[in-house]
């Protein structure tokens, strides 16, 4: 593990808001896995981690770092997927004004986008399946649509390392499968993926490396090793029981499962 | 051409308004708009006592001065005290305000400036105030003052328009993507505090955030585009400002008072007609 380069890392992380702790004293280095999961129940800092690796939340003590750099330096080389939740979608825009903005930045704040954004943003919203939709107003997409949105933003950022937050949350059936084929393509590219993620039963089959977060860590690791009964429960706590008990009925009574 | 100057004053001081209450309304910030007209107060008063004059370069900066610090002030409540935003903006400008009230009673009788004229404007009284540009045209200073302002808050937002932008739209990616929230806030900040400073000791505090949060909010009940918001929000305003202005002169009234209750009146109005106009469109897509 120590021979492989660091992806990321975080020492003696702690983020404070007013008075109540999200993270406290988070400290776990990830070698250069592909597919990255972070789990916990929520309010247990998940979001919080990603903000804080990419620098949005500014950390009451403790840093972290990507490519064994300072985030300020390796920017460009990474795509971000917030919260979907976190935006107005009633916002006067369509799907293709937010699909640009992965390019700003990229672009430069003060330049024109050219030719070659304009085939990366239509490239980016056939990849997810929403060039017909381009010229939609954002306040009449579906929560699926939303997401893919925000998901064809992110590739429009052309990145190499991708955070993403809670991306199943919320989402259609047909998303969620559109979602996995993307992320298994991304893979294949040599992509490397960091994904908040809440669905226990799919976590064996979708990660390589588990962080487990109750304000805390809980553990570190790939995920043979990782997941299993007593770090679920220290980082589910009562909650996981409850948790598996509704799954157990619902399978029971042959209902889909669907979380969040 | 009384008329047309008074008009002339409204509209630009309704463009340079709905320029920036798109973005503060976009931002759910409006009301920062109204800390700022009123805590500009101590600002002019200190500027006032150090230069002597009224209308100056120094009170403009002056005024503008402190109603920046009004944002600081509110930024530093909100973030670092961790209070509710809109407990923020109370406790700052209303502090700013009572400094300038207490500052002006205290010290200030011989001063031709109170907190009336504050408030409520006299826009009438720029007719009072006309400069020949060059030979032959005339316009009130308040005007040329309000152009130059419209030409840097064009400016500011045609290069700026894509910070402005991303910060309002998602601050959270803008500022993973590393454009800083902090100085598109305070460029925003920045403007918004030009924009009142100049305006309201023509038309009043009032009229200010009249124009601030009503011609924005029609437009975005008319448009689906940021852009298109922007253009609307400013041709509305200037529409209400002439309606307004002939409503004043037909009752006999404050100008300022009547173009607020046009915007208020046309708000309700556009609100009905496009509810009306989508229960139509749903009944014929039904049948």
């Amino acid at each position: 593990m120590s021979k492989e380069p660091t992806l990321i890392e975080a020492h003696n992380l702690t983020v404070v808001y007013g008075r109540k702790p999200a993270l406290w004293n988070v400290d776990f280095e990830i070698p250069g896995k592909q597919v990255i999961g972070i789990m916990g129940p929520n309010g247990s800092g998940k979001s919080t981690l990603l903000k804080s690796i990419m620098g949005v939340v500014e950390p009451t003590s403790g840093f972290t770092k990507v490519y064994d750099q300072d985030i300020d330096d390796v920017r460009d080389r990474i795509s971000y997927v917030p919260q979907r939740q976190d935006i107005d979608w009633d916002f006067p825009a369509s799907v293709w004004d937010v699909v640009s903005m992965g390019r700003f930045a990229q672009r430069g704040l003060f330049k024109r986008l050219n030719k070659e954004d304009q085939d990366i943003i239509a490239q980016s919203l056939d990849k997810v399946g929403m060039l017909s939709f381009s010229k939609r107003q954002i306040s009449q997409l579906s929560g699926g649509q939303q997401q893919r949105v925000f998901l064809a933003r992110a590739l429009a950022q052309q990145g190499e390392l991708f955070l993403m937050d809670e991306p199943f949350a919320g989402v259609d059936i047909s998303t969620e499968e559109m979602i996995i084929d993307l992320l298994k393509e991304m893979k294949e590219e040599g992509k490397t993926l960091v994904i908040v993620h809440h669905d226990l039963h799919t976590a064996q089959s979708y990660f390589d490396w588990l962080v487990l977060l109750n304000t805390r860590l809980v553990a570190s690791g790939p995920v043979s090793e990782v997941f299993n009964d007593k770090t679920l429960s220290d980082t589910y706590g009562g909650k996981l029981t409850t948790m598996s008990k509704i799954t157990q009925v619902l399978e029971n009574k042959e209902f889909p499962i669907r979380h969040k | 051409m009384n008329d047309f100057y008074v008009i002339l004053t409204a509209s630009l001081v309704a463009i340079n308004c709905a320029l920036m209450g798109s973005f503060l309304v976009m931002r759910k910030m409006v009301m920062i708009g109204d800390a700022i007209s009123h805590a500009v107060l101590p600002g002019i008063f200190i500027a006032y006592m150090v230069s002597g004059v009224t209308t100056n370069l120094v009170v403009l900066a002056g005024a503008a001065l402190s109603g920046i610090l009004a944002t600081v002030l509110i930024e530093w409540f909100t973030k670092k005290v961790r209070l509710q935003n809109d407990a923020s903006i109370g406790i700052s400008y209303t502090l700013l305000f009572a400094l300038g009230v207490i500052l002006i009673s205290r010290y200030g009788q011989k001063v031709d400036l109170d907190q009336e004229c504050v408030l409520y404007g006299d826009i009438e009284l720029t007719v009072l105030n006309i400069r020949e540009i060059f030979s032959g045209f005339y316009l009130p200073s308040q005007s040329v003052v309000l152009m130059a302002v419209l030409a840097i808050l064009l400016l500011a937002v045609i290069l700026g328009y894509k910070g402005l932008l991303l910060t309002t739209f998602d601050p959270a990616f803008a500022a993973s993507a590393g454009v800083s929230i902090g100085v598109w806030h305070y460029v925003l900040m920045s403007g918004v505090s030009l924009t009142t400073v100049v305006s309201f000791d023509s038309v009043g505090a009032i009229l200010v955030i009249s124009f601030l949060a009503g011609p924005p909010a029609i437009a975005y009940l008319l448009t689906e585009r940021l852009k298109t918001l922007l253009f609307l929000a400013s041709g509305i305003g200037v529409i209400c400002s002439i309606l307004g202005y002939y409503l004043a002169k037909a009752w006999d009234a404050s100008v300022a008072g009547s173009i607020s209750i046009v915007i208020g009146v046309s708000f309700v109005l556009v609100f009905f007609a496009v509810q009306l106009a989508k229960r139509k469109q749903s009944v014929i897509s039904l049948e």
